[in-house]
């Protein structure tokens, strides 16, 4: 199988990376403790490795056949197509992250920041339309911007509004409803209002302890360099993000492949019932913003301000979404503020789609 | 995580991500053709970040050369060189990529939901006249389209050819369908049309149907739906792209 050639050379050339730092820095109490390090080490981190490789090449065939049963197969790809979906923006998010934990320097934002905080928030609010990516992306630097002491009200409102009105998601949105210009404003206006109201809400009624500061290794580690910092930053926050993000693919993919759609049909009637039911539509499936347009121009007989809470709601608020926040920000905060979110969304979808739609 | 795992699971994950987008062709399974630059990026990148901290932090000595602590050899109770415990959970996609990579969506998925013909946006003159002679091959999403919405019956008198894998119905009817996805696979739609007159191949067989469009309901009505009376029914491999319901060259055009 080519595929443990893949695997190999990382293991088979690491050690030899690795082993004259460490063994420089070992207190030379001789070869043997060394070589007897070295060869635990190396077993426990290939064990796992060549246990699943044997496993995979023995009872691929058979674990195949058993993960066939079609529902688990759906539900697999699904799942993985989240994942790898996310990682090339999760990927960006951490990179920007991590440079500005790394590089730039606190004041630059207290400068381009207006100092109220009731100002900063829709200054931070229209500056996500800079952002491009999905909502992965925003997530880590979000987190960032508040360890580099932007207000976290201005950094809440960048959070909500980064996925939603960036270049890129309002094209897609231009291109799924065509000759329909005024979608596109709708969920510009909608989603800036959303966001906006969010900071302020957070200014006027959030508390300090529901949030936890976002941790990370930026114990500014006497002697490392500033490309060290960057390395370790950017390791951590996408290994950390990385987990949630799988734990939110796994909710996602499971209410994907078992909640049929046509039970959401049920209420496309009702003009009332149909705002909240594509609002938490939107929450189970996950869909990246960049794509959600298409999904809502695909739930025709549905009215245009359900479809517009469907766009607001998605890049804001959804299961892969509050798994992240959680790792990032703590859970007390990603349930209190996703849920307030939701319901400023659809509220916001409501009076623009009224008003524009 | 201690971090000698953390290099090994962003090296498995940098591998997995270029197994699937640039060795193989495996990725568009799961996500659409233009994700792929992003993904083999990625896959470098998370390569290189796994090559330096293996080289900085002496792989597989779980030892970081910036920890000045020498009373704890193993760094036990040291807190900044243990990751992020969560990050164990990445080991599940990196190493499902890598050995387990799972099937594109297929006949479950098509099963599930109802086929939704897009409905012309700007009046009916939007469905050109298919070519006279010949057979016409059309994408799924053309012919529902046509065959749902096309008040001036472009499809009567042609005879058509159709691509897509097999969806078993109830009582051994069946369709040949597709799915169309715009991001990834999380988002997929599905088309479908019924076929008559062949009997089903076994349920996600790629498979031509050439025949003629079986009319089902009044034409421009949600009550129509696409149907094919089918003359000939033929396996073909499966695509490189299962997502991708476009005719590559339409004679006539």
């Amino acid at each position: 199988m080519d595929r443990d050639v893949d695997v190999a050379p990382p293991l088979s050339e690491s050690p030899a990376h690795g082993r004259t730092p460490s063994a420089a820095h070992s207190d030379g109490s001789g070869g043997p403790r060394v070589a007897v390090r070295v060869a635990s080490h190396a077993l426990i981190a290939g064990l796992p490795v060549a246990v699943l490789g044997v496993v995979a090449i023995v009872l691929g065939p058979e674990i195949s056949a058993g993960l066939d049963s079609r529902a688990v197969a759906a539900w697999r790809t699904v799942f993985t197509a989240i994942v790898i979906q996310g990682v090339p923006f999760l990927l960006l998010g951490t990179l920007v992250s991590a440079a500005i934990s790394a590089f730039v320097p606190a004041w630059v934002f207290t400068r381009v920041l207006p100092r109220n905080p009731a100002l900063a928030v829709p200054v931070a609010g229209v500056a996500g339309a800079v952002l491009p990516g999905c909502e992965c992306a925003s997530v880590p630097v979000a987190g960032s911007l508040m360890r580099r002491g932007v207000t976290p009200a201005a950094a809440l409102a960048f959070l909500l509004s980064a996925p939603a009105i960036n270049p890129i998601v309002l094209m897609a949105t231009y291109v799924a409803f065509p000759g329909n210009p005024w979608m596109v404003a709708a969920r510009l206006v909608a989603s800036l209002l959303t966001s906006v109201v969010m900071g302020w809400l957070w200014l006027r009624l959030g508390r300090e302890e529901w949030l936890r500061a976002p941790k990370g290794p930026t114990g500014h580690t006497a002697g490392a360099s500033r490309a060290e910092e960057f390395r370790v930053s950017l390791q951590h926050d996408f290994l950390h993000a990385g987990g949630f993000l799988v734990v939110g693919a796994a909710a996602a993919a499971t209410f994907n492949v078992t909640v049929p759609h046509s039970v959401l049909r049920l209420f496309s009637d009702s003009v009332w019932w149909s705002l909240p039911m594509l609002g938490m539509l939107a929450v189970v499936l996950a869909v990246c913003s960049e794509a959600d347009a298409f999904v809502a121009a695909s739930l025709t007989g549905f009215s245009p301000s359900a479809r517009l809470a469907f766009m607001v709601v998605g890049p804001m608020v959804d299961l892969k979404l509050i798994a992240l926040q959680s790792g990032t920000f703590g859970r007390a905060f990603a349930l209190r503020f996703s849920s307030a979110t939701w319901v400023v969304a659809v509220l916001s979808s409501a009076l623009v789609g009224w008003w524009l739609l | 995580m201690k971090r000698n795992v953390q290099v090994l699971l962003l090296l498995f994950t940098g591998v997995g991500l270029l197994h699937i987008s640039l060795l193989t062709d495996l990725y568009l399974r799961y996500v659409r053709s233009g994700l792929r630059p992003a993904l083999i990026a990625s896959g470098v990148l998370l390569i290189v970040l796994g090559a330096v901290s293996a080289a900085r932090d002496g792989f597989p000595f779980n030892r970081p050369r910036t920890d000045d602590d020498h009373g704890g050899h193993h760094g036990g109770g040291h807190d900044h060189s243990q990751g992020p415990r969560i990050a164990w959970l990445l080991y599940i996609p990196a190493l499902t990529i890598l050995f387990l990579a799972p099937p594109a969506l297929g006949s479950y998925t098509a099963a599930r939901d109802e086929a939704k013909a897009k409905a012309p946006t700007a009046g009916d003159s939007l469905f050109s006249a298919l070519p006279r002679s010949g057979i016409v091959e059309l994408s799924l999403n053309d012919f529902s389209s046509r065959a749902v919405w096309d008040t001036d019956g472009t499809l009567k008198g042609h005879t058509v050819r159709l691509t897509g894998f097999v969806t078993p119905g109830r009582h051994g009817t069946w369709y040949v369908s597709r799915l169309a996805i715009s991001c990834c696979a999380a988002d997929a739609t599905v088309r479908k049309v019924r076929v008559h007159g062949a009997a089903a191949p076994p349920a996600d067989a790629w498979v031509t149907v050439t025949g003629t469009w079986h009319p089902t309901g009044k034409v421009g009505t949600d009550d129509a739906s696409p149907a094919l009376d089918a003359t000939s029914v033929k396996r073909v491999p499966a695509p490189k792209d299962p997502y991708n319901d476009a005719v590559a060259t339409r004679p006539g055009r």
